[in-house]
């Protein structure tokens, strides 16, 4: 076990007259070096337990470690600095800033966190797109790519700032097979090879089955989880 | 954050309102059009003041010391009694000697104030009469020499020299208007005389230009001696005025003679203060103007900031996610609004000099001079239109900005999810 994040008792709920339980006492532990999916049925919970895990959204109940460090309670600000040097996400839809060319898109991360000179910035922005198979696509803005790009493009942003933490809420959902496959064994190539440790929500079984660590939720719950490495 | 990372959010920023030309066209032009008539009315009428207030200060001298005073001094017999027990009514009222009494002492007291010259004079009212036409005239006797270092009359002459007064027996000088009305020129000789003296010749040795608003047009100026023999009042003189070489001292100067001699002493402050009153209500209306085009301008700004936060949930989202912060999203639509705020100053800025360049090239006759528009063009103007831009540009976008540092990632996420 190499944990980097750790939920105990995890709930986050709506406030309000008629409070909305969007997910309830959850219990998880994400290794480095391993591929995780959620699966569950639509409206379980899936993508706020992600946004939770994310640190987008605070939960209302238990805690979460990561890396060792509490985050609750922690400024917006000190969040938002954890999510930009450790943390990346991709989203079902590409996400992309329209006015930005797919290398600026992917150099984001990387400007705002200034630890990188200028030209490393874009000699990076330039290796990344070029490991998600996208040359001579760099300067084209997002309305000039496919949907399939336009996820590759997401990712090497997600990748940007060399994230501990990759986290994915379907990202093949609006791709064709082909596509979908290529961003798949990426996300387990990130797990694998990289050491990341990388959290996908998805619908398709046939991915949760290529994970290392399934994690079935069900009415804002974890049913179960279910490591697959050990079997193969 | 660092140096990089704020150039990072300037250059988003610069982004988002490429995007919107056409409303960031209209804001600019906005703040734009403000700026510049804010320099081109200021510049007309701050220079307008200080030519105007110049004018005030030396048109006559910073401090006049006269024979009044400002309550009746107590009768002798209140003086002998108080206030007291007996209350003296009907009793005699003793006259006044008019004239300043130990005024040597007072010149020499004025004379002693660092970067202060006193002049002496006395005025009275003459007749002049040629022919069978009279005028009545407010003779003033001054010293040439002193007079000519404490005011500027000396510019205000058409013809002739205030020293030519001392060279020539019995030299006058009167104003233009009153010259022609008595048919007199240069050199003339015209009659003077009083109620108690007899008449006696008086001869032009310079005249004043007219529409000098200062120097009443009936009024002449003589030698004091003159004066004093004319008038029939011998080493008295009822008038002390004083020069000051910051002029802006003469309040306290004025207070400090008036406090040590008794004698009314006038600052040209006090002299002139419905003028300078009317001064301040100016300003008060210009700057007036001058902010309500800066609060439309700015209506223009929040406007664009507003709709650029609006239409940009998404893109707030995505950033939000990567790991900015409210804080940086907020600054990323403040600068927007500086920036619109920065490009309509600059524009503003060359609006308003050619304006003034315009307003410089008028040329317009009042009375007989080609005179043009008195303008102050001093980069003051330009600093305070620029803060003021900046400061109304960075309100109108703060408001708009704190909307776009609320946005909730993940209500947009999910919507779009
Ligand atoms: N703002 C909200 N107000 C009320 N209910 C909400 C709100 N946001 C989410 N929910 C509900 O919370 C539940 C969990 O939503 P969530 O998006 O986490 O589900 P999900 O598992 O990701 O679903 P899907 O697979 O369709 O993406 C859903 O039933 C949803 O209707
Ligand atoms: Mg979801």
């Amino acid at each position: 076990m190499n944990p980097i994040l750790e939920a105990h008792g995890l709930g986050r709920t709506l406030p309000g007259e008629r409070p909305v339980v969007l997910v309830h006492d959850v219990e998880l532990t994400i290794e480095r070096g391993c591929f995780t999916t959620i699966v569950g049925p639509s409206g379980c919970g899936k993508s706020s337990l992600l946004y939770l895990l994310g640190m987008l959204d605070r939960p209302t109940a238990g805690s979460l470690l990561f890396e060792g460090r509490d985050m609750s309670g922690l400024s917006g600000d000190v969040l938002a600095q954890t999510r930009l040097a450790r943390l990346g996400f991709v989203f079902q839809f590409h996400f992309l800033l329209p006015e930005f060319s797919a290398l600026e898109n992917v150099m984001i991360p990387m400007r705002r966190l200034g630890r990188l000179a200028p030209d490393e910035v874009r000699a990076r922005g330039f290796a990344l797109l070029a490991e998600m198979g996208l040359e001579s696509k760099e300067l084209k803005t997002p309305d000039k790519l496919s949907g399939g790009e336009r996820q590759r493009v997401a990712i090497a942003r997600a990748l940007a700032n060399d994230p501990a933490l990759v986290l994915g809420d379907e990202p093949t959902g609006n791709l064709d097979s082909v596509s979908s496959a290529r961003v798949v064994e990426t996300l387990r190539r990130l797990a694998h090879e990289e050491g990341r440790a990388v959290v996908c929500v998805t619908h398709d079984l046939d991915i949760a089955a290529l994970s290392d660590v399934r994690v079935e939720m069900l009415d804002g719950r974890v049913e179960k989880v279910t490591d697959q490495r050990a079997g193969r | 954050m660092n140096l990089r990372g704020i150039s990072f959010l300037v250059s988003i920023a610069v982004r988002h309102l490429a995007r919107r030309k056409r409303q960031t066209a209209v804001a600019v032009s906005g703040v734009a059009v403000g700026v510049g008539f804010f320099l081109a009315v200021s510049a007309m009428m701050i220079g307008s003041q200080n030519d105007f207030v110049e004018q005030l200060i030396e048109a006559a001298p910073h401090v006049i010391i006269s024979d009044e005073l400002r309550s009746p001094s107590p009768q002798p017999g209140t003086r002998r009694f108080g206030e007291g027990a007996v209350d003296l009514r009907g009793y005699k009222v003793r006259t006044e000697v008019r004239g300043i009494k130990g005024w040597q002492g007072i010149v020499e007291a004025a004379n002693a104030v660092p970067g202060a010259l006193a002049s002496p004079s006395l005025t009275g009212g003459v007749t002049l009469r040629l022919g069978g036409h009279e005028e009545a005239l407010a003779i003033v006797g001054v010293d040439p020499e002193v007079e000519t270092k404490i005011s500027t009359i000396e510019d205000q002459l058409r013809v002739g020299r205030l020293r030519d007064l001392e060279t020539v027996q019995g030299g006058i000088i009167i104003g233009e208007e009153l010259a022609a009305r008595l048919g007199v020129k240069m050199g003339d000789i015209v009659a003077a005389s009083t109620s108690s003296s007899k008449a006696r010749s008086m001869r032009i040795v310079g005249l004043f230009r007219k529409g000098q608003a200062m120097i009443s047009s009936n009024s002449g100026y003589v030698l004091l001696r003159e004066a004093q023999s004319l008038l029939g009042r011998p080493f008295i003189i009822n008038r002390i005025g004083i020069h000051l070489d910051d002029p802006y001292a003469a309040q306290e100067v004025a207070a400090r003679l008036e406090q040590r001699f008794g004698y009314k002493a006038e600052s040209w402050q006090e002299r002139s203060s419905e003028f300078l009153s009317l001064l301040v209500t100016r300003n008060v209306i210009m700057y007036s103007v001058v902010s309500a085009i800066l609060l439309v301008a700015s209506f223009g700004i929040y406007t664009v900031v507003s709709t650029s936060v609006s239409d940009k949930r998404r893109d707030i989202a995505i950033l939000r996610s990567i790991g900015f912060s409210e804080r940086d999203l907020q600054l990323i639509f403040v600068l927007e609004g500086i920036m619109l705020a920065a490009i309509g100053v600059i524009f503003g800025w060359m609006l308003g000099y050619v304006l003034m360049e315009i307003l410089a090239s008028l040329r317009f006759p009042i009375a007989g001079e080609d005179e043009s528009v008195p303008l102050d063009r001093s980069t003051r103007q330009y600093v305070i239109a620029a803060a003021s831009s900046f400061i109304a540009g960075s309100v109108a976008a703060w408001l708009p900005a704190r909307k776009a540092a609320r946005v909730d990632p993940v209500d947009i996420l999910r919507g779009a999810a």
